[in-house]
């Protein structure tokens, strides 16, 4: 008797702890389940989930289940345990950073399978997405992903501040120099007592190795394209960015931030807009709404970002789809990204969630160019996209690339370090990193 | 007789029997689930990433490489590793002897006869059961240099206002003095069970030789203390040595990396950059320093009890 109950608690527990780990079963109606990862955030969800239902109507074989991931480190740590368990998602959303781990874990479909496969896209359709995406969904060269949005980063400005400074609050600034120097007009130390009243432009900068610190580069990374630079050579066995552009872009930040004592101000930069102690900042078109929102009694817009002594160029960015190999039903997640990259689909998505549409053939829509007409801020960013940087993203070891970028960063404007020093030093880390990766890999 | 002796008999000579082995493995049978997850938890990660610091794995691939003592030799030439040991140990001495004089301090007032002892108790304690992340997201906003309460309150006695979070040399300060805040309510309480403990009868024998309250406290409370300070000591050493929470929150290791402290970098290389062989690597050096001290004082502590 004792024995036997004693047998009966212990079996108990072990069932309970197993609980939950079963394999889902198929649908009883045959259709296919796709589980697609993202980390949409709260105001996006409405919208896709608008999006999936349309998708689910035209597909009646296929079921989309979407499921939310805390971004950023969260994601990534869930994908590798995923990966590791054989409880991979159908079709994540990943960062471009993702994508060296998984390609060398096999994790992941190369895309070109599908596109080139026999439901696949027509000649010439992967040209009309933005070149810089397409660079992004690929890893060495190889397509791995495609886009499922696009953003970049434009200016924000206070018309009023501009009318009370003297400016034309119809001509943002154009050039590095006029940023210098609307910067200086827009800064304002009433009691002259060291502490601006008003501060003029924005220059981020976070703790290099905090949640923020790559948000900080990837903003930076505009400034050093615009002064004609690269983050990395071609051959990728190299940093750049400690070359002349790289030290020109930062020189820049550096005297903006210093000149207006950023350190002492705050770094929700938005909400400063909004209370009217800054009058211009750098954002994306996700936080449109936002500032919809919280901005009051007063006239603002959005300008492109000031053209560099090179060109004009703003940061792109994005998420992409990749189908996983574990998948059950990798011509059914195929069937959806293809669905999700298509004009209509691009120019729905664009106009319910606020992203940017990745194609800019979307323009052709009537629907689409009416919503352009009607939201000029939208407009902006969406024309930007033309400036979007076909830049070279970085196979081998690119967060800590950009974590050494981000602490020269720290160091030249918060420690006063001197620029090309603090360049330097961290191009100096990070080549040694990418000896040690390429070194590997030759193995 | 004694339990054990009673139930299995002697191990010499005795004839195990069906009965007796059952009897033996009933404990175990109970104690499995723990057991379970005490080795799945706790003791294989500790064994497995003794393992990783020797190897070369980004969690992705299958398999990790054998790379000896290359971790251990990148962690010595490395000077980022040489500041976050730094900042670890600067961390380490400045909140814990704060800590015990101010938990101490609070538990020898509590202990007298005052009005609300209980109330005031509950509110010392109070930040000990909060989230770190949470009381780390209010401290974030009373250090912030334009709207926080801490500058607010130098600006009114002239002190100036000092840049908290943002400012290298300010920010570990800040750091401790939150680490302090968060940390002392359960010392506090490990104190007052301390002094209750202390008989009443030495006080009334003191008071009749006439010694001060300063006298009293030295001579008396200090002395019979001791046991409790130290262990309160190891335990805040230990705690301390190990924070990261409030770090991540509060200043994520900025600015200019000076509050970066071990276990920061230790998430940051197994989490973010995926070198689980080198994060292994800085967290058996961790392991080792924490080992130092634990030896050094329980050795203290047999020679003098």
């Amino acid at each position: 008797m004792k024995k036997t109950t004693i047998l009966l608690v212990v079996a108990l527990t072990y069932f309970i702890a197993s609980c939950g780990k079963g394999e889902k079963s198929p649908s009883a109606d045959g259709s296919k389940t796709i589980t697609f990862w993202h980390s949409f955030v709260a105001s996006t969800i409405p919208a896709l989930n608008d999006l999936i239902k349309d998708f689910e109507l035209e597909h009646p074989g296929i079921k989309i289940n979407a499921q939310y991931i805390p971004s950023g480190d969260a994601l990534i740590q869930k994908l590798i345990t995923s990966v590791q368990s054989k409880t991979a998602p159908d079709i994540s959303w990943l960062h471009a950073d993702f994508m060296e781990d998984l390609v060398e874990a096999d994790a992941v479909f190369k895309m070109e399978e599908f596109v080139n496969g026999e439901n696949g896209l027509p000649d010439g359709e992967l040209d009309k997405i933005y070149p810089a995406l397409i660079q992004y969904s690929s890893w060495q060269g190889t397509l791995y992903s495609l886009p499922m949005e696009a953003t970049n980063l434009a200016l924000i400005y206070n018309k009023d501040m501009f009318r009370k400074a003297g400016l034309d609050p119809e001509k943002p600034p154009a050039t590095w120099d006029e940023l210098r120097e609307y910067t200086t007009k827009l800064t304002i130390d009433e009691d002259n007592n060291g502490n601006f009243e008003q501060v003029g432009f924005f220059v981020p900068n976070y703790p290099a190795a905090g949640p923020l610190g790559n948000w900080m580069v990837w903003q930076f990374s505009s400034f050093i394209w615009q002064a004609g630079g690269y983050l990395i050579s071609t051959d990728q066995s190299k940093v750049l960015y400690n070359e002349q552009p790289g030290v020109d872009a930062l020189t820049l930040w550096k005297d903006l931030y210093r000149a207006q004592s950023l350190n002492k101000f705050t770094n929700d930069y938005d909400i400063a807009f909004a209370s009217q102690r800054l009058a211009m900042a750098m954002d994306g078109p996700w936080n449109l709404p936002r500032y919809a929102e919280i901005v009051k009694d007063f006239d603002y817009g959005f300008a492109f970002l000031p053209e560099g002594p090179d060109k004009r160029a703003t940061v792109v960015g994005g998420e992409y789809l990749a189908i996983f190999k574990q998948s059950k039903h990798p011509d059914a997640a195929w069937e959806f990204i293809k669905w999700i990259i298509s004009p209509s689909t691009q120019a729905k998505w664009a106009m319910t969630s606020g992203y940017l549409p990745v194609r800019k053939d979307v323009v052709e829509i009537p629907e689409f160019k009416k919503y352009l007409e009607d939201h000029p801020h939208f407009r902006v960013f969406f024309e930007q996209m033309d400036y979007s940087q076909a830049q070279r993203p970085i196979d081998y070891g690119g967060l800590e690339i950009y974590r050494h970028i981000a602490e020269a960063m720290e160091k030249s404007m918060l420690g006063n370090m001197d620029v090309k020093k603090s360049l330097n030093e961290a191009a100096y880390k990070s080549n040694l990193l990418l000896d040690s990766k390429w070194g590997a890999n030759k193995k | 007789m004694n339990l054990v002796a009673k139930y299995y008999g002697s191990a010499f000579g005795k004839r195990l029997t069906k009965r007796k082995v059952v009897d033996f493995l009933t404990p175990f049978a109970f104690l499995s689930p723990s057991i379970v997850i005490i080795g799945l938890f706790v003791l294989f990660p500790v064994f497995f990433s003794f393992y990783l610091s020797f190897q070369k794995w980004n969690m992705f691939s299958s398999q990790s490489t054998f790379v000896g003592l290359e971790n251990y030799s990148r962690l010595i030439a490395d000077p980022e590793f040489w500041q976050v040991l730094k900042n670890t140990l600067i961390y380490t001495v400045g909140t814990v002897p704060l800590n015990m004089v101010v938990a101490l301090f609070v538990a020898n007032e509590l202990n007298k006869r005052i009005i609300g002892k209980k109330f005031l108790r509950t509110l010392f304690f109070a930040p000990v059961v909060i989230s770190p992340v949470a009381a780390a997201v209010i401290w974030r906003w009373l250090y912030d240099p334009n709207v926080g309460i801490i500058n607010y309150v130098f600006d009114i006695f002239g002190i100036g206002s000092v840049n908290w979070l943002n400012d290298p040399d300010a920010a570990m300060i800040a750091l401790i003095i939150m680490g302090v805040w968060k940390t002392f309510g359960i010392n506090m309480v490990l104190f007052s069970a301390g002094l209750q403990a202390i008989p009443e009868h030495y006080y009334e024998a003191a008071d009749i030789d006439g010694a001060g309250k300063f006298s009293k406290f030295w001579h008396i409370t200090i002395p019979l203390l001791t046991p409790t300070t130290l262990f309160i000591m190891i335990m805040s050493m230990i705690a301390s040595l190990q924070v990261f929470d409030i770090v991540y929150v509060l200043t994520s290791g900025g600015p200019l990396g000076s509050t970066k402290v071990l276990v920061f970098q230790v998430y940051e290389y197994a989490f973010k950059f995926f070198e689980m062989g080198y994060a292994s690597a800085i967290a058996y050096v961790l392991f080792a320093i924490l080992f130092i001290f634990t030896i050094i004082q329980i050795k203290l502590m047999k020679v003098k009890y």
